[in-house]
């Protein structure tokens, strides 16, 4: 009768920094409920909106009810539920990935694809957005493409790789 | 214990201090119009039907949340207090879609009692008529969100009595709505017991079970007052 597919959503990958960062931020709470705001807050930076993956993953950490967590999320004008776009480019401007150039992709990706941070193309397959530290310094600069990682790209190679995505090479 | 005087509607009476000025009026056979309230379940003062004039306050208090104090001053029934219930239930009517004729809960609704004890004989106020979602995936139940006054009394009842705490409100404004999980169908709530108690704490024609014709739904609300004075006693 439940399925339960609906909270209980595909798994996240334990390798994704971001997943790591979130839960070393939850640890740091004491997996204080009271704390979900600042973990959302951690969240929402890593991935520049809140996948229900995610969202799925802290309630049941937690141990919230999930539309508690869904009220608090639509509470606040700050946290997003989408990604733009059908595929997203998200950039990570942390300091360590900002040092390494995280500027020089913002803007050839400008140049190339007439796209700034948190704007999304016409066609709304490509949205790009940017983190304030991923989780992954020692790949900086790092550049999330959907859900893939990518470490130590040049501005070059990240272009390729979105044309590939979105299909105009 | 105790009591403390207090003063309504030019009547002196004792009462136990800790009260909120409903109770006392309640148990004194003094009229008071709620919507949000539900006996036994946290009150949390947002239907504001049960606005209260009290000496000293610079602004009408809602009782339900407002506890009695020594020679307190209240009014309940004035002008202003009446044209205020007017309002706040032309409003009820025009933020969603209430059409009472086709409606379940059609001469047991409460919103509807509402409308005749305001004496409601037209709206003033443009309807919004938002598009509603109707939930049918519940096994047993139904969610229409058409009919929904965001009392939340379903939500602290799924929450405080049963404790599987389902329902909660997404968004704010005219958009909020009563959610299931994360916005889930109800049918798929991983929270839900089935146990049908919001369905008895929902006071109009929202939440009603499947097997039921139009204008045949029986409401329990006292039910889950009675189950938590029980529950009390027991500790
Ligand atoms: S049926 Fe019971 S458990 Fe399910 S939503 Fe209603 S009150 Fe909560
Ligand atoms: S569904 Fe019923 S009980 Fe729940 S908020 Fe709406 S009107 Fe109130
Ligand atoms: S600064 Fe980019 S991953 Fe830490
Ligand atoms: S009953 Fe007091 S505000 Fe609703």
């Amino acid at each position: 009768m439940k399925s339960g597919t609906a909270v209980h959503t595909k798994e996240l990958s334990k390798t994704d920094p971001r997943v790591k960062l979130i839960a070393a931020k939850m640890k740091k709470e004491n997996y204080k409920p009271d704390a979900l705001i600042e973990i959302l807050h951690t969240a929402q930076n890593a991935y520049g909106y809140l996948p229900k993956e995610v969202l799925a993953y802290i309630t049941k950490a937690l141990h919230l009810p999930p539309s508690r967590v869904y009220s608090t999320v639509t509470f606040y004008h700050f946290f997003s539920l989408k990604s733009k776009g059908e595929h997203t480019c998200l950039v990570c401007t942390g300091t360590a990935c900002y040092v390494k150039g995280a500027q020089a992709i913002l803007n050839e990706i400008e140049k190339k694809l007439g796209l700034k941070a948190g704007q999304v193309s016409a066609d709304d397959k490509l949205g790009v957005q940017v983190a304030r530290c991923i989780g992954a310094c020692g790949l900086a600069p790092a550049v999330v493409l959907d859900d893939e990682v990518q470490a130590k790209v040049s501005p070059d190679e990240i272009i390729k790789k979105i044309n590939i995505k979105i299909g105009t090479v | 214990m105790n009591t403390i005087p207090v003063i309504i509607n030019d009547k002196k009476l004792d009462v136990d201090p800790g009260k909120t000025i409903l109770e006392v009026c309640r148990e004194n056979d003094i009229e008071m119009l709620t919507m949000c309230h539900l006996k036994g379940v946290m009150d949390i003062g947002a239907c504001r039907l049960c606005l209260v004039e009290v000496e000293g306050a610079n602004k009408l208090m809602s009782a339900c949340t407002t506890r009695v104090n020594a020679n307190m001053i209240v009014r309940t029934a004035t002008d202003k207090i009446k044209r205020y219930q007017r309002i706040t239930t032309e409003l009820f009517f025009a933020e969603r879609n209430h059409v009472c004729s086709v409606c379940v809960a059609n001469g047991k609704c409460e919103l509807q009692q509402l409308g005749y004890k305001v004496e409601l004989d037209h709206i003033r106020y443009p309807h919004l008529f938002p598009q509603c979602e109707v939930d049918t995936s519940h096994p047993w139940y139904v969610m229409d969100h058409n009919r929904c006054i965001m009392c939340t009394r379903c939500v602290r009842v799924c929450t405080e009595v049963e404790g599987a705490h389902n329902w909660d409100v997404m968004n704010r404004g005219h958009q909020v709505r009563i959610i299931s999980d994360f916005n889930t169908p109800w049918g798929e709530s991983i929270t839900c017991t089935s146990c049908g108690k919001c369905l008895h704490a929902c006071p109009t024609g929202a939440i009603w079970p499947k097997a039921i014709v139009q204008g045949q739904l029986e409401k329990k609300p006292e039910m889950l007052s009675e189950l938590m004075e029980k529950r009390k006693m027991k500790l």
